[in-house]
């Protein structure tokens, strides 16, 4: 299902960031999280949109291309949910 | 260059107010006695995220049985560890679970054993389905990722829709449906236990339903009887690839389980140091890898998906530790399986569990 821009991403309970290294800890194991990963987790904070998301990360990554890391932080996010470890709230 | 572990199952104590009929501790358990103090736990916790570890699983026997469980969930987190407990439920109250989520409890591992009260008392040998009732609602309550785990078998797996019923009414997140595995005490009540093909057979399409049913809320696991497959499960991920358990006692193995093979030797993690003992010690060297294999494990294009299946299996049923896992239909020892799995599929067989269960006993303790 297409997360809407309108919808706030958010880590499931009982997955979260770890504080020591570039991991996303979850129930089963930890994914390694790469480039901006860990950063777009950051904000996945379940008070900002995903559009409020996807602005914020085109601000610090000014260098990226807008339509390009778009379509990239939501195929990042809809992986993430199919391994149950995001929701859209 | 040996992988780091990623998981550290941190066996606390092995007493308990349960006494399940396939409990997976080994006969032979450390008494209070000999468990290690709050100290010692705390830098085995620490020495294992150095290591490379990323979960800590707080099991026993019952993990509550010890008073010390908030300091261990802070330790766990301190040490930037993912912190899962494993537990009957009996001993939380309210005020425990606060504080073991206020030290950063991340998940909470409820076990059931089965949906209806009567049997689930038979089967873990304590009257506590109703407290356990009570315990999930309270789980519930706080934030902290929540899973179900009901043991199946002959005795209970008919009952399969009701317990994914039961998940969904006690809002966990997760549920895990396990196929009793022949260690421990179950080893003693398999007759009992083995569920017939039939049961199987009707059991994975309740499973697939409900997992397309409950997508999105709640995830279900489902582990399949080893005796019925076509190749073994690969034990553990592999011997000393990616789980350490430590007993009560300072004891550190690959399994649950292998105190049972005859001849090896488990280092303390009290007296030697734990990277050591990952990386170099013999118990965990013995049959790491690929070095130790027999035909037709040796040459088979399985051995790096299943690492040989389970040593404890082989030596449960085959009588030699090294041998290919029964369980594997290349195995030249699987007529042992079959023999155990025909009895369980005969019309003889098909009656009622007897009743004569071996339930799981605390260890004695040590008069000084």
């Amino acid at each position: 299902m297409e997360p809407q821009l309108t919808q706030r991403p958010a880590l499931k309970r009982g997955c979260r960031l770890s504080t020591i290294e570039p991991l996303l800890l979850i129930p089963e194991g930890a994914l390694r999280l790469q480039g901006p990963g860990r950063r777009i987790l950051e904000l996945c904070d379940g008070e900002r949109s995903l559009a409020d998301v996807i602005d914020e990360l085109q601000a610090e990554y000014a260098s990226a291309e807008p339509s390009k890391m778009s379509g990239e932080v939501v195929a990042f996010l809809k992986a993430l949910a199919e391994r149950g470890a995001i929701e859209f709230l | 260059m040996i992988s780091p572990p990623q998981a550290l199952i941190a066996e606390v104590t092995h007493r308990c107010p349960m006494h399940c009929v396939y409990c997976s501790n080994p006969l032979i358990m450390q008494s209070r006695e000999n468990e290690m103090p709050t100290g010692a736990w705390e830098k085995i916790i620490s020495d294992a995220a150095a290591l490379g570890c990323w979960h800590l699983h707080l099991t026993g026997g019952e993990p509550l049985s010890r008073n010390d469980l908030p300091a261990l969930v802070q330790a766990g987190r301190a040490a930037g560890l993912y912190v899962n407990l494993i537990t009957s439920g009996l001993g939380l109250s309210r005020e425990r679970l606060e504080q073991m989520v206020e030290a950063g409890l991340d998940h909470v591992q409820l076990s059931f054993q089965d949906s209806i009260e009567e049997s689930a008392n038979l089967f873990g040998g304590t009257r506590a389905h109703a407290q356990k009732l009570k315990v999930a609602a309270m789980i519930r309550e706080h934030r902290v990722a929540f899973t179900i785990n009901i043991v199946v078998h002959r005795g209970n797996l008919d009952r399969l829709e009701s317990m994914i019923a039961l998940a969904e009414e006690l809002k966990a997140d997760k549920l895990e449906i396990a196929n009793v595995q022949y260690y421990g005490w179950a080893v003693r009540n398999r007759a009992n236990l083995l569920p017939t093909r039939a049961q199987l057979d009707k059991s994975l399409p309740i499973v697939a339903q409900a997992r397309e049913r409950l997508a999105g809320r709640i995830r279900i696991d489902f582990v399949l009887p080893d005796y019925y497959a076509k190749y073994p499960k690969p034990c553990m991920g592999g011997w000393g690839r990616g789980v350490m358990l430590v007993d009560p006692a300072g004891r550190v193995m690959p399994c649950h389980a292998a105190s049972v093979i005859p001849g090896l030797t488990f280092e303390n993690a009290r007296e030697k140091p734990l990277r050591w003992i990952w990386e170099e010690s013999p118990s965990f060297q013995r049959f790491r890898g690929s070095d130790w294999m027999p035909e037709p494990c040796r040459s088979c294009d399985r051995k790096e998906i299943d690492f040989g299946g389970c040593r404890c299996q082989a030596f449960l049923l085959a009588s030699n530790a090294e041998a290919t896992d029964p369980t594997c239909s290349k195995a030249p020892l699987r007529q042992r399986l079959e023999q155990i799995v025909t009895e369980a599929n005969s019309p003889l067989a098909d009656v009622p569990p007897s009743g004569a269960w071996v339930y799981r006993i605390d260890p004695p303790v040590l008069s000084s």
